[in-house]
C-alpha cells in the first residue's frame, strides 16, 4: 500500500481555446507515514496534483494507485467513495464549508454520509474534537458564531471524523495569525506522530516546512521539479535560491555566515545548534 | 503634527467591547504597524478610523479634524483603505474601469481621468495590465490595483488592513515593496494593520493590540526587546532577536539587529577581535 | 457551461463591436417588433438578409449561431407535432397509417421556427458583439428619461455591473465548495431523498455565508472610496453616437417600416 503517480496529466478546459496543462506526466511516491511538504508558485499545480488523491480531479492520461484503489485514465474508477474516505481533503480556507446549526452535527456529517449510524458519527465527532483539542462546550455552539482559527479546527475536524489514513491540507494555514499558525502545525505533527497518519501539506512557507515536515515535493510548471528529503532540501539556500523562494531565516543565517567565513557544519537541527556553532566559532575563532 | 490621534476609542459590536480605551498618535509621514492576533480588535480600528464604524466613545481626530458625522464625508477623503481580500475590493470589470471607480465618485471631470488612471497604474507597476479583468490577475496584481485605486484619490493617509494576509510570497513581496516606496517618498502617513514580521522591522514605529487594548509601541527594535510581554501576547520576534538572546545564553554578547545582515556583519567584528 | 453560447459575449474586434450599445440596443428592438409584423416570406426574407450582414461585419460565425439554438430543437419538434395534429387546413401531403399531414401544419410551424431563428440571430448579433459592462451603460442612458418617474436607472446599471463581475467567482466558488463537501462523502448524483436534501443544504448554506461576507467586503471597499447612492457622480465610459451608429439606427427604423408596409399590402 503505497501512493504512486506513474505519468499522470490533467488538463482543464481540453478542447476549448482556454485548453490549460496543469499536470503533465507527474511520476511520483509519496512515503507513507511521513509528513510531506508539497511547495511551488502559484499556478505550478499543487492543489491540481493533491485533488487527484480523492479522485476529485480524475487524469486525463496516466495511473494512479492510492492505497489500495487505482484510478486510470480512460476507465470509469470504482470505489472512488470509499477512496474519498481514506483520504481526508481538506480544502483551502475549510471553515467555508460549514453548515450545520451546531459544531457536533457538523463534524458527525462526513460519517453519516459514509454509512455509520447516527451514535457512531456522534460518537466519531466527538473524538475528532478531541484530536483538534475542542473542549466539550463547543459541541453546541453553531460554527458560525466561532473564531477563524476555531472554525478552521471544526473544518478539519469533519475531516478527521471520517478517520482516513491520508491527511491531505491545502495551505491550512492561510490567513492565519503566528500563533493560530503554530498550534496548526502542531496539531498536524502529533497526528502523524502519534496516530500515524500519512500528512501531505501544500504551503508556502519555508520555516513550516523546515520546522515539521520530513520531505518536499516541489511542483513547477505542472511537473515534480525535486523530490527530496528536507534535509538534503535545505543543506543550504541554492537550490532554493534557484527556484526563487525564500529559504527560512535559519539557513540564510548560516548561509551568510559561511560566506564570511565562519566555519558552521551543514545540516543544522535548530536555533539553539546555530547558536553553539556560531558561539564556537566566535569565541574560539 | 500628527495624521491620526486616537483618544481613549471604545467600540462594541454587541455588549461586550472590542476595543477598549485606546490611544495613539500617528505622525505625520511616518509608516506605522499594527499587530496582534486575530480577534484582538486591529482591524476593527482601521475600519474605525475609515470612517466605516462608528465608535462607542472617545474621539478619533484627522489632521486637527474631529471624526463625526459632520466631517465624515470630507475626512473620508483624505483616507485611502486597502482590505484583506484581493476579490471583494475589485469592483470594475477591468483594471482601468476600477482605478476608475473612485474618480468617478469623487466627480473627477471624465477627460481628466485617462492620464490619471495611467499615473497611478505605473506607480504601482500595473500599467501593462490596464484592460484585464480580474480573473486574469494574480493576487498581488489585484491587490497593486486595489492601492493605485486608492492612490488616484490622493489621500494623506493610507491604511492597509491585513492587505497581504491573502498572498502568495511572490504577491507578499510584491504589496511590501510598493509600501516601502510610499514610504520612502515621506507624503504620505501609513498605518498597516498585519502579521508579517518582516514588514514590522520595516516600520517606524509598532503598536502592539492584546484583547482590545495597547500592551506594547514604540520602535521596532525596541519592541522586540521586550520579550516577555510578547510572549504574553503569543507575538512573534523576528529570528535575529531570537538568535541573539540564544547567543547571550552562551556568553558572546551581541546587539540586537532587526536584519540577517547587520548581525552577520557585527558576528565578524565579534570574531575578528579574537 | 460550456455548451452554453447562448447571449454570451464573443471578444472580437469589428465594426459592430465598436458601435455604441445604445444604437445596437434601439436597433434591435426595431428589428425584434418587426418580426412580429406578418409581412410574409418576402419580409423574412429581407430581414434574413440584414441581419446576416451584420452578423458576418461582426465576425460571427453562423455555426456559432446554429449552435445557440440547440436548446430549441426539442421545441420546435413538439411545435411541429402538435400543429401536425391540429392543424388540418391546406394541401394534405402525406398519410402515415390514415394519418393525414397538412401542408399548413408544415408552413406554420415553418413560420414559426423562421421567426424564432431570426430572433435569436438579431439578440446574438447584440450579445455577442456588446461587452456586458457596455451594455450596462447603454441600459443605464436609455433608462434616464424614465427617472423623473422614479426609476432608479443608475443604481440598476450598478447593480447589474457587479453581478455581472462576481460571476465568474460565484462559480469558482460553488465548485470549491462542492468539492469540498464531496470531500466528505456528499454524492449529488444519488441517494435518499433525506440525504440528498442534506447535501443540497451543505453546499447552499456555505455559499450564502460566502456571498454575504462577500457583500459586506464589497459594501465597505465601495464606501471607502467614497461611493454614495444616489450622489452626483461622473462617468468614465462615455458613449458617444458616430454616424455609423446612426446608419444602423436609421437602416433598423427602415427595416420596421418597411415590414409595417408589406403586412398592410400584403
Amino acid at each position: 500500500m503505497s501512493i504512486t503517480f506513474e505519468k499522470v496529466s490533467h488538463i482543464y478546459s481540453d478542447g476549448t481555446p482556454y485548453r490549460f496543462v496543469a499536470l503533465s506526466d507527474v511520476d511520483l511516491d509519496i512515503i507513507e507515514g511521513q509528513m510531506t511538504a508539497i511547495v511551488g508558485q502559484t499556478g505550478s499545480g499543487k492543489s491540481t496534483l493533491v485533488q487527484h488523491l480523492n479522485g476529485l480531479l480524475l487524469p486525463a492520461s496516466g495511473k494512479i494507485n492510492v492505497l489500495d484503489h487505482v484510478i486510470e485514465a480512460g476507465s470509469h474508477p470504482k470505489g472512488l467513495k470509499s477512496l474519498r474516505g481514506k483520504v481526508g481533503l481538506v480544502f483551502q480556507f475549510p471553515e467555508y464549508q460549514l453548515f450545520e446549526e451546531t459544531v457536533l452535527k457538523d463534524i458527525a456529517f462526513g460519517p453519516k454520509n459514509f454509512g455509520f449510524t447516527e451514535k457512531e458519527a456522534i460518537e466519531k465527532a466527538r473524538h475528532a474534537m478531541k484530536l483538534v483539542s475542542l473542549g466539550k462546550e463547543f459541541e453546541e455552539k453553531s460554527p458560525l458564531e466561532l473564531s477563524g482559527g476555531q472554525k478552521r479546527r471544526v473544518a478539519i475536524a469533519g475531516i478527521l471524523a471520517m478517520d482516513p489514513q491520508v491527511l491531505v491540507l491545502d495551505e491550512p494555514t492561510a490567513g492565519l495569525d503566528p500563533q493560530g499558525t503554530i498550534q496548526m502545525m502542531e496539531l498536524f505533527r502529533e497526528l502523524n506522530q502519534k496516530h500515524h497518519k500519512t500528512v501531505l501539506i501544500v504551503t508556502h512557507d519555508m520555516e513550516q516546512v523546515f520546522n515539521y515536515c520530513d520531505r518536499v515535493i516541489v511542483m513547477a510548471k505542472g511537473s515534480v521539479h525535486t523530490h527530496t528529503t528536507c534535509e538534503e532540501f535545505f543543506r543550504d539556500s541554492s537550490l532554493c535560491n534557484s527556484l526563487a523562494i525564500l529559504p527560512p531565516a535559519l539557513i540564510r543565517m548560516k548561509d551568510a555566515l559561511k560566506e564570511k567565513g565562519f566555519t558552521i557544519k551543514d545540516e543544522m537541527e535548530d536555533i539553539h545548534e546555530l547558536s553553539k556553532e556560531i558561539a564556537r566559532e566566535v569565541k574560539h575563532g | 503634527m500628527n495624521a491620526i490621534e486616537v483618544k481613549d476609542l471604545c467600540f462594541a459590536y454587541d455588549k461586550e467591547d472590542v476595543v477598549k480605551k485606546v490611544s495613539f498618535s500617528v505622525p505625520k509621514g511616518t509608516y506605522c504597524t499594527v499587530v496582534g492576533h486575530n480577534g484582538s480588535g486591529k482591524s476593527t480600528i482601521a475600519k474605525l478610523i475609515a470612517g466605516l464604524l462608528e465608535k462607542r466613545s472617545g474621539s478619533i481626530i484627522i489632521d486637527g479634524i474631529e471624526l463625526n458625522d459632520q466631517t465624515i464625508c470630507k475626512l473620508r477623503n483624505k483616507i485611502g483603505i486597502v482590505f484583506q481580500n484581493p476579490d471583494n475590493q475589485f469592483i470594475g470589470s477591468t483594471v482601468r474601469d476600477d482605478i476608475a471607480f473612485g474618480l468617478e465618485n469623487h466627480n473627477v471631470p471624465q477627460p481628466e481621468m485617462d492620464p490619471i488612471i495611467e499615473e497611478f497604474s505605473k506607480r504601482v507597476g500595473m500599467s501593462e495590465f490596464l484592460n484585464n479583468e480580474p480573473t486574469r490577475l494574480s493576487g498581488g496584481q489585484k491587490q497593486r490595483v486595489a492601492i493605485a485605486g486608492v492612490l488616484a484619490m490622493h489621500p494623506d493617509i493610507l491604511i492597509f488592513d491585513e492587505a497581504t494576509s491573502m498572498l502568495d510570497p511572490q504577491g507578499k513581496d510584491e504589496i511590501k515593496k510598493v509600501i516601502m516606496n510610499l514610504h520612502k517618498e515621506k507624503e504620505l502617513t501609513i498605518l498597516s494593520i498585519t502579521h508579517d514580521i518582516d514588514e514590522v522591522s520595516k516600520s517606524d514605529y509598532v503598536i502592539a493590540l492584546n484583547q482590545g487594548q495597547i500592551v506594547l509601541q514604540g520602535k521596532p527594535e525596541e519592541l522586540f526587546q521586550n520579550e516577555e510581554k510578547l510572549k504574553e501576547i503569543q507575538l512573534d520576534v523576528p529570528f535575529t532577536f531570537k538568535l541573539t538572546k540564544e547567543l547571550k545564553k552562551l556568553g558572546v554578547s551581541i546587539n540586537n539587529h532587526l536584519t540577517i545582515e547587520g548581525m552577520v556583519n557585527e558576528l565578524c567584528q565579534l570574531r575578528s577581535k579574537k | 457551461m460550456g455548451n452554453f453560447t447562448l447571449g454570451r459575449y464573443i471578444p472580437l474586434d469589428s465594426p459592430i463591436h465598436r458601435m455604441d450599445p445604445r444604437a445596437k440596443i434601439m436597433a434591435m428592438l426595431f428589428v425584434l417588433i418587426a418580426i412580429f409584423f406578418p409581412a410574409g416570406w418576402i419580409g423574412y426574407g429581407i430581414i434574413f438578409v440584414a441581419v446576416s450582414i451584420v452578423i458576418l461585419l461582426g465576425k460571427l460565425s453562423f455555426t456559432y449561431i446554429l449552435k445557440s439554438m440547440k436548446p430549441m430543437m426539442f421545441m420546435m419538434f413538439f411545435l411541429l407535432i402538435m400543429n401536425c395534429l391540429v392543424l388540418k387546413t391546406g394541401e394534405p401531403l402525406f398519410t402515415i397509417y390514415s394519418f393525414t399531414v397538412y401542408s399548413d401544419a408544415v408552413f406554420q410551424t415553418l413560420y414559426i421556427v423562421v421567426r424564432l431563428l431570426l430572433m435569436i440571430m438579431i439578440t446574438t448579433c447584440l450579445t455577442a458583439t456588446t461587452k456586458p459592462l457596455d451594455m450596462t451603460l447603454g441600459i443605464e442612458d436609455l433608462l434616464k428619461p424614465f427617472t423623473k418617474i422614479g426609476v432608479p436607472a443608475h443604481e440598476i446599471a450598478m447593480l447589474i455591473s457587479i453581478a455581472l463581475r462576481f460571476i465568474p467567482d460565484l462559480i469558482d466558488e460553488t465548485t470549491r465548495i462542492i468539492k469540498a463537501q464531496e470531500s466528505r462523502g456528499v454524492d449529488l448524483k444519488e441517494g435518499k431523498m433525506k440525504e440528498r436534501i442534506m447535501a443540497i443544504l451543505s453546499l447552499i448554506v456555505p455559499l450564502f455565508v460566502s456571498a454575504f461576507q462577500r457583500a459586506e467586503d464589497l459594501a465597505n471597499a465601495m464606501e471607502a472610496r467614497g461611493y454614495a447612492p444616489g450622489e452626483e457622480r461622473t462617468r468614465y465610459k462615455v458613449l458617444k453616437m458616430e454616424m455609423r451608429d446612426w446608419i444602423l439606427l436609421f437602416c433598423a427604423f427602415l427595416l420596421l417600416v418597411g415590414m409595417i408596409v408589406l403586412s398592410r399590402f400584403k
